[in-house]
This record gives structure tokens, sequence and C-alpha cells, in this order.
């Protein structure tokens, strides 16, 4: 009996959990493809392997580009083919273009090349292919018996990567970080469509700020972080002032946050004079999207824990409980003692906090404020939320769910990218998981809800 | 306790890269020994090309993925087709996807011709060339491997000769519909401009001159009320240039509604395919025409010049040609579409 109940809350309250999972091993056989590893380790493997087959007494080319991993690459396939006795003829860091003067020059010295060694995207280039060399080994008697030797492929899902999985995370981050907020949003049964439009403002504010009021060019990092903080506030007090008409002048929010929208939209343009980004030349606008911790970028560091903070807050405080209460029944959350006016207004001063964030991190990625910023966001928004499985109708719903509703959309988006289906369909199949993961949840609600009972 | 056996599973899935066979062989190509006589052409390398386009909704760029993929497959490309939808953070998203697949090379049309940069950088520092077509980037720091596009200023010395021809001898008013947002379109009408100054120069009696410039939107709605409401604000006007088709469809609706069409005519951009249309109607006068198909060819052509190490011009501006009704009645094109 207990083991039946724990797979009954599992089902209810975390279904979505294995929804992510069937989709994330279906993306991965979609995917499953040849990759080429070029770290390292794949470098000493290759050195080992080419000494053992071709013998030590061997002129070898190192290929890769200028990117610091191919260093790395390089640096590695160098020590350890001298160290196996191999002669290095040379390691030439660049592109197409200067591997074929570099071969050119090593034919006309008359220097013999027996092997280039090089990882697979290098290997492919055409001044490599077979007749490119056929035709230089009829110009450079040095080059007669020029072989290409790269690492050995192996098969494997390239939607399972570290590099992509990160990627996901990054690129969905800030509808991760604006779903904290709706989620608060929805479950005291309001909503929030201004999110979008409220990041499109916090992206021009910071922009301009910095621009007009904080020196442009010569602003250092602490005013981009106070151009920053200035465009965060801007939004929560825009989320003040939603929750405040819905509170005190019983206007629906759906209506109170669609004039909203529209009217941050149209000061993003006004501030922006125009639909063109203002560009930011701050130095240090980048850094924080661009710094991380431990490798993991910094933007989903923030993410993670902002989630582990608002499922504290949701789970563990009076506030969280306000929230849940308000949405449950208003009136009875009123008669309690609950202090419904100011829960309402601080959870829309939140979500337009996170919407502002979200902004702030779209200035730092692009270096520009861009007033076209987050537009048709809140539908991405709402979807992660709802996928999550917190109710349209208030009163329940759970941080966590939405953390697995938007890593579901995203890992949706990501692997049709990776599969190659083009946008039309991509549309289309979207809607349709859409469907399916809420369609999945209330189904599963209503087989196992009257059980327990 | 029930609720942490995702755990494993996603901890599982984290792990990657550890599956590699141990050895095997190292050596490529075991048939071509290098030897001179032994060359075998016909066997293309494998490569992967991603192309993030602006918007499939334009049909001017799924012309130019469909010329992608076909120049691409001729040489052992495939091409990956990615809709950026006019959105730039789409558009990076797409180009970090692209460089997390490991593909030879990137193809754009930058959304956003500054904040395109920084994901342009990610896939420099990733040691995958990239190219732009149609539109540039011009964000600093950003190493473009090649672009191919129109020649708007060129393009748009065409429109205005033929507002010229139209207008002739008596001149009149012109009404511009521009889309600023667009750099390329920008040039259009900076052609245009250039064309009519010195017809205005060399004339006494028949000067042109352009009563307004107002934003189009490069869209069939919004060209249609600006032109509309222009329509009624200059009772004397002779002529509207569009900066592409859909405007000046929608400009045509508007002269339709006010019943002007026998006192103004249209001069287009583009040349797609409901545009040609509408000049064999006679609803447009003349387009200058892109050529799209061009672009996705010439793009395989730089990549493989890339590839292989030769000279090659870094940016081609395809000249557009000036298509009126007469060409439209030859046009094989339109025929098949009937």
């Amino acid at each position: 009996m207990m083991k039946n109940k724990y797979i009954r809350v599992l089902f209810v309250d975390y279904g979505m959990v294995f929804v992510l999972i069937g989709l994330c091993v279906l993306i991965s056989l979609l995917t499953i493809s040849d990759m080429h590893p070029e770290d390292p380790s794949a470098a000493r493997k290759l050195a080992s392997s080419l000494v053992k087959e071709a013998g030590k007494d061997i002129n070898v080319l190192i290929v890769a580009r200028t990117t610091a991993a191919d260093e790395a690459f390089a640096t590695t396939l160098k020590e350890e083919l001298e160290n196996g006795g191999a002669h290095v003829v040379g390691v030439e860091l660049g592109d197409p273009s200067s591997l074929r003067k570099r071969l050119e020059l090593l034919g006309q010295q008359d220097e013999r090349v027996d092997f280039v060694a090089t990882h697979d995207f290098s290997s492919k280039w055409r001044v490599l292919n077979s007749s490119s060399r056929a035709e230089m080994a009829s110009l450079y008697p040095a080059l007669k018996n020029l072989k290409i030797a790269k690492p050995t492929s192996y098969r494997w899902p390239t939607f399972l990567t570290a590099n992509n999985l990160i990627g996901i995370l990054n690129q969905n981050a800030p509808i991760a970080i604006m779903a904290i907020g709706m989620t608060l949003v929805i479950i005291t049964a309001g909503i929030d469509l201004s999110v979008g439009s409220l990041m499109a403002l916090a992206a021009v504010v910071a922009a301009t700020t910095l621009q007009s009021y904080l020196g442009g060019k010569d602003a250092s990092g602490l005013d981009v972080l106070l151009a920053f903080i200035v465009a965060m506030v801007v939004c929560a007090l825009a989320g003040v002032f939603a929750g405040v008409i819905v509170t005190l002048f019983k206007v629906p929010p759906f209506v109170v946050t669609l004039g909203l929208m529209m009217v941050a939209r149209g000061m993003s343009y006004i501030l922006a004079g125009g639909a063109d980004a203002v560009k930011i030349e701050a130095n240090s606008i980048g850094a924080l999207y661009s710094s991380s911790v431990l490798g993991i970028p910094s933007q989903i560091v923030m993410m993670i824990l902002l989630f582990v903070v608002a499922h504290v807050v949701m789970n563990h405080t009076a506030f969280g409980r306000y929230v849940y209460a308000v949405g449950g029944n208003e009136t009875a959350a009123r008669l309690s003692g609950v202090p419904v006016v100011g829960v309402l207004i601080a959870v829309y001063a939140i979500c337009g906090l996170a919407a502002g964030l979200a902004g702030v991190l779209d200035v730092s990625h692009f270096g520009t404020g861009r007033p076209k910023a987050g537009e048709f966001y809140e539908l991405q928004v709402i979807a992660a939320v709802v996928v999550g499985g917190t109710s349209l109708m208030g009163g329940e719903g759970k941080i966590f769910g939405t953390f697995i509703g938007a890593l579901i959309l995203g890992v949706i988006q990501n692997g049709l990218n990776m599969a190659g289906v083009d946008s039309y369909r991509q549309m289309v199949i979207y809607g349709t998981l859409i469907l399916i993961a809420v369609l999945i949840d209330q189904l599963k609600k209503k087989v196992v809800k009257p059980a327990s009972n | 306790m029930a609720k942490y056996v995702w755990l494993p599973l996603i901890l599982a899935l984290l792990v990657t890269g550890c599956s590699s066979e141990e050895s095997s062989v190292i050596q490529d190509d075991g048939n071509v020994v290098g030897s001179t006589d032994q060359v075998n052409e016909d066997s293309p390398v494998e490569g992967k090309i991603g192309y993030s386009a602006m918007s499939l909704k334009n049909p001017f760029f799924g012309i130019i993925s469909d010329s992608l993929k076909k120049a691409g497959a001729a040489h052992g490309f495939e091409v990956t087709t990615t809709d950026a939808d006019s959105d730039v953070k789409k558009q990076a998203n797409q180009i970090e996807d692209f460089i997390s697949q490991g593909v030879d090379a990137i193809v754009l049309n930058p959304t956003d011709r500054l904040a395109i940069g920084p994901a342009i950088k990610k896939a420099n520092e990733a040691g995958i060339p990239v190219f732009t077509c149609d539109l540039q980037c011009v964000a600093e720091g950003v190493e473009i491997a090649g672009h191919i596009g129109t020649d708007n200023f060129q393009g748009g010395e065409l429109a205005g000769a033929a507002m010229v021809e139209i207008l002739g001898e008596e001149g009149g008013e012109v009404l511009v519909l521009d889309f600023n947002q667009a750099n390329s379109c920008v040039l259009r009408v900076d052609g245009f401009k250039k064309v009519l100054d010195a017809h205005n120069a060399s004339t006494e009696s028949g000067k042109i001159t352009i009563v307004a410039e107002v934003n189009g939107g490069g869209d069939q709605d919004i060209g249609y009320k600006a032109a509309a409401d222009n329509l009624k604000a200059h009772p004397n006007l002779r002529g509207i240039f569009a900066i592409n088709d859909p405007s000046a469809l929608g400009a045509w609706q508007a002269i339709k509604e006010a019943d002007r069409l026998d006192v103004i005519q249209i001069v287009g951009f583009d040349g797609e395919l409901a545009g040609k249309q509408a000049i064999l109607e006679g609803k447009i006068y003349a387009d200058p025409i892109q050529f799209p198909k061009q672009m996705g060819q010439g793009i395989i052509e730089k990549l493989l010049a890339y590839q292989a190490g030769e000279e090659y011009e870094m940016t081609t501006l395809i000249p557009t040609a000036l298509y009126k009704q007469e060409d439209a009645q030859k046009d094989p094109e339109l025929k098949a579409a009937e």
C-alpha cells in the first residue's frame, strides 16, 4: 500500500518529469550521429595509434584551427607524437587558406611530410581532399605520400552532449526565470501578459541609462550594475502598478496586464527612439552573461538559485501559504486574516522584477538594448507554467513543476532543431506536444486522485 | 523517497562522451594513398551546413534555402534550415545549436545587424566559418568568411529610372514607402533618390518631388494603411515607390479604393512571385528584381573556395534587373503558376 501511495504521488505531482525524460530519450535516439572527439585525450590516442600503425619514422604536420580548444589539441598531439618518437615538422593553426600556404611552403623547401594529423573538422577541408593532395603531390615530391590521420569517431546522440545540454539551460534561463514570477501570479488565479514587454523595457532602460547618464563608453562595471538595478526596479514598479489596479479597482488581471503590455512595449520603442536597438559601449556589459561558476554559465546558476529560493518560499514560509490561500479562495483567505491586497501586489511586483532580470540578461547577452526583446515571450512563459502543472484556475501549482515545464519546452525546441525538422512542422509539433503534456497531466489527476480517497 | 528516482536518470543523461570504442583504424582513406593516378573525385566529403533564415514567412528566404540545399547537395553538403522568425534571440539560439551539432559552416541572414554579433563571435571561437547572405552584420570584432547579397543601391537606382520613365516630361509628386529598420531598404531609397536628384538637376519643368517618406513596414497591411493616409493628404500624387512587393501591393489596394489607379503608378522591389504576377496584371509598373537563387549557389561557391584555401571574393553584390510587363509575359515561372 505504501509503495502504491508513493507511485501515486510520483505520477500526480511529478508526471511531467517522466514526459521530460521520455522526450530526452526520444530526441537522443533521433540525433544519434558520428561524434568527432577534438579534446587532448583524443589527441593522445591519435598520437599513440599513429605511431603504432605507421612506425616512428614519420614526418607529421599538425593541423588545427586557432581556437583555444584546438590549440590544446595541437599542443598535446605534438608532445605525444614527439614522445612516441615521430618527427613533427610543424603545427599549423589557422584556416584552409593558411594551411594551403604552409603545405606549399613545405613542398618548396622539399621537407617530406607523411601525415597531416588533425581532427575531423579540419580533415574535411577541401585543401586536404584526395584531388587537392594529388595536385600537390604532382608539384612537390616531398608531399607525394601525404596521408591524413584523425581521431576515431564514435556514435553518440548530438543532443546528449554537455555542450548542448548546458546550451538548452542557458537559452531558456530568461524564460524560466520569468516563469517563476508567472507561477506565483497564476497560483493566485491571475495572469500577467506584460512580462515580454517589461523585458524589453528593462533592456532599453538599462541601455539608455548607461548611455545617457552613466558615461556611455566610460561606464564601469559598477555603473553597469547600477543601470541593471534601475531597470529591474522600473519593472518591479510596473508590477506594483498592475497589482494595485488589480486589487484596489477590481479590474481583471488579463485586462490590466494587456494594457501594461502595450504601454511598456510602446515606451520601449519611444525610449529607444525607434525599432533599432540602443547600442551600449560599456566594456563590461557582457560580463554578466559570459561569466561562469565552475564552468557553468552564471545565468544558469542564477536560475537554479532562484528556483531553490522560490521553492523554499512557496513551501516553507507564511507568504507562500498566503499565495496558495489567495488563489484557492480569496474570500476565505481574507476572512482568515490573509493580507490579500498586499500578497497580490507583492506577487505582481515579483513577476515584474523577474521580467526585469530577464531583460537585463538579454542586454548583457546582446550588448544592446532591444525594444523588440521578449516579443511573444509571455505566451512561452505561460506555456512553461501550465505544462509544469500549475492550474490556470489558481490555488495549485509547484515551482519545481514550472522548472520542468520550462525544460520540456526548451528540450522540444532544441530537439526539433537538432533533428532538422522544418519550422512550419515545428510549430505544429510544439503546439501538439504542449496539448499532450497538459492532457497527460489532467488524465493522471483524474485517474489517480479518486482512488486515493 | 520515490520522487528522487529521476535523479540518477538525469545524472546518467548528463554524463557524456564515454562510449568511445578503443583502438580502431586511424588513417583516413585507405584506398587513396597519395598516388597521383588514383584520384577519386566522385566521393565528396560529407559535410553539414546550418542555415538560419531571417523568416520563412517571406518566400524570398525559402528560395535561398532551396538553392542552398540544391547547390550544397551537389557537393556533399547537407543543409539544415531553421527559421529565426525575425527574432535575434531565436537566431542566436539556432547558431548555438549549430555549434553544438558541429556543423562545418553556418549561413545566416542577420535578423539584427548589431545584436547578432555575440552569436557570430561564439561561432568564431568554435572555429566554424560564418557566411552572411542578403543582409550584413556590422557588429565589431566578428569574422565573416564571406557575404553575398543584392546590390540594393543599384536596385534603387533602377527603381528611380523606372519612376522617371513613368512621369517623363511632366514630373510630379511621388510617395516613398520605406522600411528604415532594414539597412538594405535604406540603400534602396538612397539609390532611388540619387536618380531623381540627377533627373531634377537636368530638367526645369518636369521635376519629380518626393512629398513624403513613410514607413510601409515592408508589409501589405501596413503599406496599405500608410498609402491610404497619404493618398488623402496628397491629391496630386502621381507615383509610389515601395521598397518591397508586399508594401507595393498594399499601396495598390489603397489606390484602387481611392479610385485613382488611372493617375498613380507603382514601382516595387524584389520580384517575388506575387510581385511578378502583379506586374503581369499591370498593378505594379516595374520591379528591380533580386536573384535569391544565385545567393545559395554563391554561398556554396565561397564555402568551397574557403575550404580549399583558395582566394575568393569576400563580398559579392548581385546587381538587380528591371522587370516590366513585357518581361512578365515571357516569364515561364508565371505561366507555370497559373
